[in-house]
């Protein structure tokens, strides 16, 4: 071992000499050697590292080049929504000559726009890409609906298909042409316009049936309706009488979900492990219908519900295994409720708690749980409560060694400050295995020192793992952006506007789940 | 730790460690198939590799020997080029030539960091760069005739910002 040194010495003399060579004038010996002389295998590894726009031009250089160019291998995944930072195609020829000059069996993944989604198109996919798995048709922009009538084949391999909805088409036009052809479908995306939704109220259309919909998918593992204002209990219904594979359900955002039909949901799924109901409008009395302990649920968000305290305590002390829960913002959500699950509940399995602004906890009963169950965590979020500041984050960190996420502090402005270099040394020295960190507190808030850099050090050298450092945006941020950059470190510290960390990437379908 | 003998194209014979040389799969994949153990007279000839590359790449190897292995390919996660770091982005500031040189050598004795790194150098040199530029930078030829530069221009407008 001791030689080492030594050789690595030698080693990079000699190498520096290669190049000081270069420098002072003289040919370098290896002058002749072009980018022509790369086997084509390796440019196409080159090319692997560009875009598809880049790639387009880099056709235009020379005749190999355009060849590697259209190599099908760099055309698996195709974005074609030049909104969302895909490619723009001018023309429907230009397209359908694509799809069988280019892209051909080695595309797995498109995503088409309103304009591109015709029945020549899709026919065309459905003869020239036997492997496309995964497809996402966007009619959001939609103002009307092509003209189907034609339309005869559709890709059958389908594994995965989203459909952004638009608040005023109606789809069955459509989809009645495809129920054919999506038997195999396991991951089904139906995504809203919820964020799209003004203030004022506007008619209310049923733009696709959902009915109909579930009979030709019975082999569903994981459905997503995202954001949809006419979903409610019946289309949950209607989906647990038939997809008997459902692992995974989620509706966030579909706020005329009541859960009416949630008992009927879990008698029927019993493969039913996660549940994802963010932002609905739970009754209490319907979840308290649900014969929750004999299910066999283990993820579950009911953040920014209506939800009891009774009706909270009592699905926690009958829910037998949960490994994740998101309730954030539920003002039922109190001391009383933490307490009783510890008691007569089982939080042992728990690996990921969210609480965000849950103001009727107390510091107290907070610190008390997760003295308890804190060493089990690998992400924990609770953010958004002015009563929670650093000194309970420094008196549990020692507590969460195992942590992967953390999520902390409020954007509220704080009568106290926020230690931050105290804190980042905290959590360096106890959370070693952590991924993903969220610190949300005002700027102004954070009190930091000269001596700023070398806390900031310690998280970095102590947190290999760490992916994501989330700040809000002022000097520490800079402060903190700049130090991990000096280390090489380019990607990891960002504002809050341009990344948000969230328990949601423990979840076992989260791959499934990623939409847009 | 034991040694082994690298004999580059050129003649020139190295000692290096065992560990560092197996980051190269074509030499680790050749000690496992002769069977080679720890007797020091057994020299691995390395036809496609001259000297002067060799001790750049063993130089790489080196300082990267206690690195995690490389990622697997994930086809779906977008790849990035930004992520060189400094010692490499310095160890890479040679004439196209090395460059080249040092990606052949790195495809050949099959070390995927080193090709990696190399690939990510060269794409980054093409970023946005017009088709004339990078003729000019690579110096390739235009081996187009005029109506089929026409022609590949027009298959690729589609490509283009709106």
């Amino acid at each position: 071992m001791d030689v080492c040194p030594d050789v690595w010495g030698q080693l990079a003399l000699e190498a520096s000499q290669v190049y000081l060579t270069e420098g002072t004038g003289a040919r370098s010996p290896f002058a002749g050697t072009t980018i022509e002389k790369l086997p084509d295998k390796v440019l196409l590894h080159i090319f692997s590292y560009l875009c598809h726009k880049e790639i387009c031009r880099m056709a235009r250089v020379c005749k190999k080049w355009r060849l590697i160019a259209y190599d099908t291998k760099l055309w698996k995944n195709v974005s074609l929504r030049p909104e969302i930072s895909g490619l723009h195609v001018g023309s429907l020829e230009s397209l359908l000559a694509l799809i069988s000059i280019r892209f051909g069996p080695s595309l797995r993944y498109i995503e088409l726009p309103i304009e591109l989604i015709t029945h020549t198109v899709l026919h065309e996919l459905a003869n020239k890409c036997p492997n496309l798995t995964h497809m996402l048709l966007d009619f959001s922009t939609a103002m009307q609906l092509h003209d189907f009538s034609e339309l005869q084949a559709f890709p059958t391999k389908l594994k995965y298909l989203c459909i952004c909805l638009s608040e005023v088409i109606f789809m069955e036009g459509f989809m009645r042409k495809i129920y054919n052809f999506i038997n195999g479908l396991e991951i089904l995306h139906l995504i809203g316009t919820y964020e799209k939704v003004e203030e004022e109220e506007e008619e209310i259309y049923e733009v696709i049936n959902v009915h109909r919909l579930k009979s030709a998918t019975p082999n569903l593992r994981v459905i997503n309706l995202y954001g949809i204002n006419f979903v409610d209990d019946t289309h949950i219904d209607a989906f647990s009488s038939n997809c008997i594979q459902l692992e995974c359900l989620a509706v966030n955002f579909c706020n005329k979900v009541t859960g009416s039909t949630l008992k009927t949901l879990f008698q029927r799924s019993r493969r039913l492990t996660c549940l994802l109901m963010n932002g609905t409008n739970l009754k209490s009395e319907h979840l308290m219908q649900v014969e929750w302990e004999k299910c066999s649920l283990q993820e579950f968000d009911i953040t920014a519900t209506d939800l009891s305290s009774e009706c909270l305590q009592d699905m926690l002390t009958r829910l037998p295994g949960l490994r994740f829960l998101s309730a954030g913002q539920i003002n039922g959500f109190n001391d009383s409720v933490l307490k009783s699950w510890v008691d007569l509940g089982n939080p042992r399995n728990l690996v990921s708690l969210d609480l965000d602004s849950s103001d009727n906890l107390s510091e107290d009963a907070i610190y008390k749980f997760l003295c308890k169950h804190g060493h089990q965590l690998w992400a924990l979020g609770l953010s958004g409560m002015t009563h929670i500041t650093d000194s309970l984050w420094q008196s549990i960190l020692p507590i969460l060694a195992n942590a992967k996420i953390l999520v902390m502090g409020t954007q509220e402005r704080l009568g106290v400050n926020i230690l931050a270099d105290q804190l980042m040394d905290s959590i360096a020295k106890s959370c070693n295995n952590l991924e993903r960190l969220e610190l949300r507190w005002d700027p102004d808030n954070l009190r930091f020192s000269d001596k700023s850099q070398k806390a900031i050090d310690t998280l970095r050298v102590k947190c290999l793992k760490l992916k994501c450092l989330s700040l809000s945006d002022g000097r520490y941020y800079e402060i903190v952006k700049a130090n991990f950059e000096r280390a090489d470190r380019m990607t990891v510290v960002r504002t809050l506007t341009n990344c948000r960390v969230s328990n949601y990437y423990l979840l076992s379908n989260y791959k499934d789940l990623v939409f847009n | 730790m034991p040694k082994i003998k690298l004999q580059s194209s050129d003649g020139e014979t190295f000692d290096v460690d065992v560990e560092i040389a197996k980051c190269s799969v074509t030499i680790k994949t050749m000690l496992e198939d002769l069977g080679m153990d720890d007797e020091e007279e057994e020299v691995v000839p390395l036809p496609n590799v001259n000297s002067a590359i060799l001790r750049k790449v063993l130089q790489w190897a080196t300082f990267h020997k206690d690195d995690p292995p490389p990622p697997e390919d994930d086809e779906n996660k977008e790849k990035r080029t930004d992520d060189i770091s400094s010692w490499d982005a310095d160890f890479l500031k040679v004439d196209q030539g090395t460059l080249f040189e040092l990606i052949l050598a790195a495809n050949y004795l099959d070390i995927k960091g080193l090709l990696d790194v190399t690939c990510k150098t060269v794409a980054n040199m093409i970023k946005g760069k017009a088709p004339e530029e990078i003729r000019k930078t690579f110096n390739i030829k235009n081996d187009f005739t005029a109506s089929e530069e026409d022609q590949v221009r027009k298959e690729n407008e589609w490509c283009e910002e709106k």
